[in-house]
């Protein structure tokens, strides 16, 4: 019997620096509204007019950033914004859904806003649909729903796992700017989860209460949760169908090394957007998050420069059906 | 509770008529720098950058009560907080739905129209004849947008970029001086 030894290997744990950088952009999100109202109250100079949770916020905050920033108030314009466009120590980014949108909306193109989504798009190219995985503050939710979901199964309460077509997001995404296009609007924002966090977030904290955003917010995790397993970012997100269809052609891709798979399908389940890792089927949907390399027991699962999946190799070498079919092939 | 609250809250605002018989008179304004409405629309991407940086907090933003078009686009109410011509959130808009304007005078009289001041003489104190000339000390374009003649009763020019300064001061209530939304650029004479 052969023994089964995963050998210590960085990428491994790339997972886990996923996860911090998941949570890192999501409290940087939190701070922000935190941040805007310290710096409303240090440009009024009226600190002993404040109300006892505004003096806590001011004097938190006076803490948190004291050691970075002389001037509060024109320091903290460094950072603004959220992961739908932001601007970070003089540099803009913006999602490339958004520039899309407006472009449809308004039918002309501004060059300066389509110029702050070109790094955004060029790491997409590249990397593939990797902002889902590693930046989207919406999949830090959708992940500890995810979580959430396991438990409630392993608990014995019944929740939907019901399956849809991957192309519907493609649809949503067209949809969505025809939409756009005839009210002259973009509605695309309205139903783009990391969009409307970073806006609720700082509705709920800086202007007193949640919007309409957080209706619909709270609608996908219910569907996430009761009918199908991250569904919304599976079947309907039009910024996932966006990045799936810039990413088909990335060069960074996950592979699976058939000699050393054993065929324990750990990859295909842990995978949060439903792929077939087992199989070789990654395609344009992967987006790099390592979660199937976390979990693979043999390490069978790396990370390599190519435009295009292998197409399927067969059973994984260290797996019963390759055995048993290589010790068929010997007795005949 | 919270998620009772946040449901509670979302869905009133969600609901148009309830919004429209809490305010029978929306009356609003677009950040200083504006592009006119259907521009302004089709260009804003609804990041909220612009209330993220609003020094003076008079920058919301609406719901449903507009129309699904403007949901989650800028605001200011000026009754309630005035715009003081910072012009730091056409700075930090990335769409050019807010245009970027150099806070010196020039250039906002020229570029800056969010609507312009009228005055209610039957509810004004100086046209009444109790001198106030509250709105004249509040404005920040004074003589230029505004004047005042005897017993400090004000006329509005021609000039006035609609910051709503004035109409946030007026010590009547309800307000005296009021800003007519222009939701369109300056048009150039």
């Amino acid at each position: 019997m052969q023994k089964i030894i995963a050998k210590p290997s960085v990428i491994r744990h790339l997972n886990k620096l996923r996860w911090l950088v998941l949570a890192t952009v999501f409290s940087i999100l939190v701070l922000l509204p935190f941040l805007h109202l310290y710096q409303t109250y240090a440009a009024a100079h009226a600190y002993d007019l404040l109300y006892p949770h505004e003096k806590l916020i001011y004097d938190s905050m006076e803490w948190l950033t004291s050691p970075f920033v002389s001037d509060a108030e024109q320091d903290l314009d460094a950072i603004k914004g959220t992961t739908w466009s932001g601007s970070l120590f003089g540099l803009q980014l913006s999602d490339p859904l958004a520039v899309l949108s407006q472009i449809s909306a308004s039918l002309s193109i501004y060059w300066p806003f389509l110029l702050t989504a070109l790094i955004p798009l060029a790491v997409t190219v590249v990397l593939g649909r990797v902002f889902c995985g590693w930046i989207c503050p919406a999949t830090f939710i959708y992940e500890l729903n995810d979580t959430l979901a396991g438990w409630l199964r392993r608990a014995g309460v019944p929740l939907g796992d019901k399956e849809f077509d991957k192309r519907l997001k493609y649809l949503v995404l067209a949809v969505g700017l025809l939409v756009s296009m005839l009210l002259g609007s973009i509605v695309t924002a309205a139903i783009y989860p990391p969009a409307i966090i970073g806006r609720e977030l700082y509705y709920a904290i800086a202007q007193g209460g949640f919007g309409v955003g957080a209706v619909f917010f709270i609608l996908t995790i219910l569907f996430d949760l009761l009918v199908a397993r991250r569904g919304f970012c599976r079947y309907v997100c039009p910024g996932g169908a966006l990045y799936s269809l810039l990413g088909r052609y990335r060069l960074l891709r996950i592979q699976r090394i058939v000699s050393k798979c054993n065929d324990c399908q750990k990859c295909n389940v842990v995978c949060e957007f439903g792929l077939d890792p087992l199989r070789d089927g990654f395609g344009q949907e992967c987006n790099n998050c390592t979660a199937c390399i976390a979990v693979c027991p043999t390490d069978a699962l790396e990370f390599k420069i190519a435009v295009k999946d292998i197409p399927y190799q067969g059973p994984g070498h260290l797996g019963h059906d390759y055995r048993r079919a290589q010790k068929d092939e010997a007795e005949s | 509770m919270f998620i009772q609250a946040l449901i509670g809250t979302a869905l009133i605002q969600s609901w148009p008529q309830v919004q429209a018989a809490n305010q029978p008179s929306f009356r609003f304004v677009r950040p200083p720098g504006s592009l006119a409405e259907d521009d302004f629309l089709s260009k804003c991407i609804h990041c909220g950058k612009c209330g993220e940086t609003c020094p003076n907090r008079c920058i919301k933003y609406l719901g449903m009560e507009n129309g699904i078009e403007s949901l989650d686009t800028p605001y200011i109410v000026p009754r309630e907080q005035a715009c003081i011509l910072c012009m730091k959130c056409g700075d930090v808009c990335p769409t050019g739905a807010i245009e970027s304007i150099p806070r010196e005078a020039e250039p906002i009289l020229e570029k800056v129209c969010m609507g312009k001041a009228r005055v209610d003489r039957s509810l004004c104190l100086s046209w009444q004849g109790k001198t106030c000339g509250v709105c004249y000390r509040a404005c920040p374009l004074q003589d230029v947008a505004i004047r005042i003649g005897r017993l400090e009763q004000p006329h509005v020019l021609e000039q006035c970029v609609g910051c709503g300064l004035c109409e946030r001061s007026c010590i009547q209530i309800p307000q005296a001086i009021r800003i007519i939304p222009s939701h369109s650029r300056r048009q150039k004479v």
